[in-house]
């Protein structure tokens, strides 16, 4: 099979390459230089709070080579309270947080099971996921886990920047068929045959085209039909009729020995395939701390959120306050070291909030205690990752995750959601411009 | 025969200085327009992936809500200026229209509507179906994508711009087009305007039901529609046609008299 | 007029200077023609069947070919009507499927090639020329619309699969990808991601209750044929509705400046060919 690179050979692309650097340098100099992220930010706050929650997420690197290997794998837990405007994940997939096909997905499991079909999820479950990618166009790209649910569309777990460099043209993605084929690149496999045939039937449509357009078309043939004198017999000649015959009969005589010919060359093929993976959750674990929201405050001039919950350890081990997770920001309890201990230092910076979680009474929630404490999510991410347009939403019920620790570093998480209640003043003058507060 | 050979002579010396119609112009323009097509088409190759996957970021906002402000403010501005230079500047004597000249206007009228369809070719197919791959590639978080910006808010816009403006010139210079209005005429230069303000429905259902992009889906089926009344132009085809026929006979007779009257 | 000044054409005497400018007038028109139903064209088969015309993994044997053909024997039927009554050209659906994939592949090479990064191999149009060409020669030697229904729109469908199979069949080869069976097509989508377009949102055969031998492309292909009749049926009439030559009084004439005397004189009564209807409408074929 010839293969074919249109990328790498065109000209059209020099020209626009050309044209886009003249441009660059042109136009650039008013847009800040910036690498974006690809829209999870303007989301509705309801549906990062309250569907896919995404933890313990790894990116094996952040950097590749063209055709080198990336694994992202970590876990989420589909929010039981799940927004009531959202269809139930009936049919879900592991999506691929990528702009596009940038990387090339080449492996993806949900809980050890191929996710190249999609499934049916279960809400307040966790499961795991695994995918690798394999760099295939240079450049700074965001990549996140993501999962496409039915109706509710694209919900993006944390991204993480990776750089992949090199030469696109080097990208190559091989695969053997089970008929015996080798395929040496899928961006090109069949494509000879695709001009082949396109351009066979274009220039014999062409040919016909041409038959006609050849003779004096529009006025004459218009007036010939509606003059009196006009000679019909020449609009359409009996050697017309005669070459149309012959074509019809040369088109169905080429189709049919195409066909046989075409199934002769490739006697074993399958149907696409559409059927639905069965993926059963990770183990149901209890939740030890059960948590109650008696009320929760969004201070839009100190961009913070301030709840006050009563916790109650239902387990056999005292379980300390060290993380609250929402919209893949995760606010740590700095006060807590096995929390502090779960922070991976190349963990994207931007997704944890630096003042992180302050919790009236850190102290650990023994077994069979209840306690009501205040906690404060205060940061400017409320704002800059648009969490605060939560106040905008129809449905403003917050929603997350709390994770509690054992003195040993066990976890156990907890559901957390309540109704949330902006504060749009108070008595310091502060402002969401100028948070601090004061004359500023 | 001498005199019939003068009169040919003359009648060509005639078109040397009056052409069939003013080609020159239409080429300028579709020139015009290439370019255009071919500076939002870079424009997208470059800042589409630099500038255009975050509606949250800076860059977003400088690079292309820049080229919506602009687009939103020049087309409009096109509208009003050729639009009232076409009225303003309308054959207010039609009744003396020589025949020459009025066939003269009808090649000037296809020219228009010529340039027309190049606006449409690009926006219905070029842009249009690009709009299907680019939203693919992101999470979409805004109305005013990358796609859109141009699709809908630069190319649509300009076909309207030409659609118009044929139909404006058809109906201040020549005669048939200005006793009566053309509803072919009409149908195909209404509906595709009609795909924008279709437009709203479009992003009512993505932004409160259609989160993903199926092209095929009944949301979308509104511009299908109004895409249809493109096929009126077979029935302008055909108007113009016999306008044509007529103009062109009337022209013979003239010739005819003039020949025999200088004979 | 004598001998050198004139031509006739299909029987007609034309002035030689008329016959060139017609000539012109066709080359203009016919730019007009290519550019307006590949646009237009476009945009209704792109909305109406495009998502499985766009992806190697929609290209299914049920939902692909029983749509397509339905889908795209509209533009065909409603021109053939414009080209075969008005002007007697048996070339209305070659020309506006060629027009089509002349749209097609433009935008799949600039749009989602070089914009958007899918390969080629992800992204080919479908073939309906064959189809197409039938469908003409049908209605020329028939010489009508009913005739050129029953045989040419039912062939346009049943020949749809197997023009296609010719390039598509390399993209049904099976594969093996971590343990399951999948085709080539549907790897090549897994693996070149659309970001917004998960698996589950394909409309594909998810196997069904009875493939009466696995024959599923070949019953479709026949139900699409029998609705292709119907629709190039109702889509010839909408070619004459709207190439009814139609016009309604200018109410802004006066406002114009213009007077009675302005008005040519076979239009002031005539309207443009037709009857006057007292100021209504005047419609005429």
């Amino acid at each position: 099979m010839r293969t074919f690179c249109f990328r790498k050979s065109s000209r059209v692309l020099v020209i626009l390459s050309a044209a886009a650097a003249i441009m660059q340098i042109g136009i650039l100099t008013f847009v800040p230089d910036a690498a974006l992220a690809h829209g999870e930010r303007n989301q509705e706050p309801f549906l990062r709070m309250r569907t896919a929650h995404f933890y313990d997420v790894k990116w094996s690197t952040n950097e590749i080579p063209v055709n080198g290997e990336i694994v992202v794998t970590g876990k989420f837990r589909l929010f039981p309270i799940w927004p009531v405007n959202l269809p139930l994940p009936e049919a879900a997939f592991l999506g691929n947080g990528t702009p596009g096909p940038v990387l090339a997905r080449t492996e993806s499991y949900i809980n050890g099971v191929p996710a190249i079909q999609s499934t049916k999820l279960e809400l307040n479950r966790d499961y795991e996921f695994k995918t690798v990618l394999k760099g295939r166009v240079p450049g700074h790209h965001h990549v996140h886990p993501m999962i496409n649910v039915m109706g509710a569309g694209p919900l993006l777990g944390p991204g993480n920047w990776l750089t992949v460099t090199g030469n696109e043209s080097d990208f190559k993605l091989p695969i053997k068929t089970l008929s015996g084929e080798t395929i040496d690149n899928l961006e090109t496999w069949g494509l000879g045959r695709v001009f082949f045939w396109h351009g066979l039937w274009v220039a014999i449509a062409i040919v016909w085209l041409v038959w006609w357009l050849r003779r004096p078309l529009l006025l004459p043939r218009f007036r010939a039909l509606t003059e009196k004198g006009g000679d019909r017999s020449q609009l359409v000649t009996s050697t017309d009729r005669l070459f149309g015959a012959g074509l019809l009969v040369a088109t169905i005589l080429i189709v049919f020995f195409g066909f046989q010919a075409t199934d002769a060359a490739y006697p074993r093929t399958v149907p696409l395939q559409g059927s639905r993976a069965t993926v059963e959750p990770l183990p149901e674990v209890p939740e030890q701390v059960k948590v109650v929201v008696n009320k929760s405050n969004y201070d839009v001039p100190g961009r913070s959120l301030r709840m006050n919950v009563t916790l109650t350890n239902n387990g056999s081990t005292p379980a300390q306050l060290g993380e609250f997770l929402t919209s893949n920001q995760r606010f740590i309890n700095h006060e807590v070291s096995q929390a502090m201990a779960t922070v991976d230092p190349s963990y994207p910076k931007e997704l944890l909030p630096p003042n992180g979680l302050k919790v009236s009474d850190s102290r650990p929630l023994k077994p069979g205690e209840t306690k009501t404490v205040d906690i404060e999510a205060a940061d400017a991410a409320w704002e800059t990752e648009r969490l605060s347009s939560l106040i905008n939403d129809p449905d403003n019920t917050l929603g997350g995750l709390l994770f509690f620790y054992d003195e040993h570093g066990k976890r156990t998480i907890s559901n957390v959601s309540g109704p949330m209640v902006p504060v749009f003043t108070d008595p310091d003058n502060r402002t969401a411009e100028n948070p601090k507060g004061g004359a500023g | 025969m001498t005199i019939t050979m003068t009169h040919n002579a003359k009648s060509a010396a005639e078109h040397r200085i009056q052409p069939l119609a003013n080609f020159k112009l239409a080429a300028g323009v579709t020139l015009a327009v290439l370019a255009l097509m071919v500076f939002w088409r870079i424009f997208q190759q470059v800042y589409a992936w630099s500038a255009g996957l975050d509606s949250t970021e800076p860059a977003f906002d400088a690079a292309w809500m820049t080229l919506l402000k602009v687009e939103l403010s020049v087309i409009p501005l096109l509208w009003v200026v050729t639009w009232a230079y076409l009225w303003f500047t309308r054959d207010r004597n039609l009744g003396a229209l020589k025949p020459r000249e009025e066939l003269r206007r009808y090649f000037n009228l296809v020219l228009f509507i010529f340039v027309y369809a190049f606006c449409v070719w690009f926006a219905t197919s070029f842009f249009a179906e690009q709009d299907a791959s680019w939203h693919q590639v992101v999470v979409r978080d805004t109305s005013f994508t990358p796609s859109h910006i141009v699709l809908f808010y630069g190319t649509m816009p300009l076909y309207v711009l030409f659609g118009v403006g044929s139909f404006l010139y058809a109906m201040t210079r020549l005669p048939k087009f200005a006793t009566q209005i053309s509803i072919p005429f009409g149908l195909a230069v209404v509906g595709p305007f009609l795909i924008l303000p279709n437009l709203g429905y479009n992003e009512w259902g993505h932004a409160f039901f259609l989160m993903e992009e199926v092209f095929s889906y009944p949301l979308h089926w509104g511009f299908v529609v109004m895409g249809w009344s493109v096929l009126a132009l077979g029935g302008l085809l055909i108007q113009i046609a016999m306008h044509m026929l007529e103009v062109i006979g009337r022209l013979s007779k003239e010739d005819e008299v003039s020949v025999a009257t200088q004979r | 007029m004598q001998g050198g000044t004139s031509v006739r054409l299909y029987g007609l005497e034309w002035p030689k200077e008329s016959a060139r400018i017609s000539r012109v007038f066709d080359l203009l028109v016919a730019a007009i023609l290519f550019l307006a139903v590949s646009g237009a064209f476009h945009l209704h088969y792109m909305l109406t069947a495009g998502d499985w015309d766009m992806w190697i993994d929609w290209k299914d044997r049920q939902w692909w070919v029983t749509l397509t053909p339905i889908m795209a024997i509209t533009f065909p039927a409603a021109l053939q009507y414009v080209f075969w009554t008005k002007f007697r050209l048996p070339i209305a659906a070659t020309f506006a499927v060629v027009c089509l994939l002349f749209g097609q592949w433009i935008n799949r090479y600039f749009g989602f090639h070089l914009w958007s990064y899918f390969p080629m191999s992800e992204v080919i149009p479908a073939l309906l020329i064959p189809g197409a060409l039938v469908l003409d020669v049908a209605l020329l030697l028939t010489g009508n619309f009913l005739f050129t229904a029953m045989s040419g729109a039912f062939a346009f469908a049943l020949l749809f699969y197997p023009t296609n199979w010719f390039w598509l069949a390399p993209y049904r080869l099976p594969v093996e990808v971590m343990g399951q069976l999948v085709s080539v097509g549907d790897y090549i989508s897994y693996a070149f991601t659309r970001t917004a377009l998960p698996e589950y949102i394909r409309l594909i055969e998810r196997g069904t209750l009875r493939t009466f031998g696995g024959h599923s492309a070949i019953i479709a292909s026949f139900f699409s044929a029998f609705v292709s009749i119907l629709m190039y049926l109702a889509w010839w009439h909408i070619g004459m509705l709207l190439a009814r030559v139609v016009t309604t009084p200018n109410t802004l004439k006066n406002f114009m400046g213009l007077t009675d005397k302005d008005e040519p004189a076979e239009t002031a009564q005539k309207a443009i060919d037709g009857t006057s209807l007292q100021g209504r409408f005047v419609a005429a074929e």
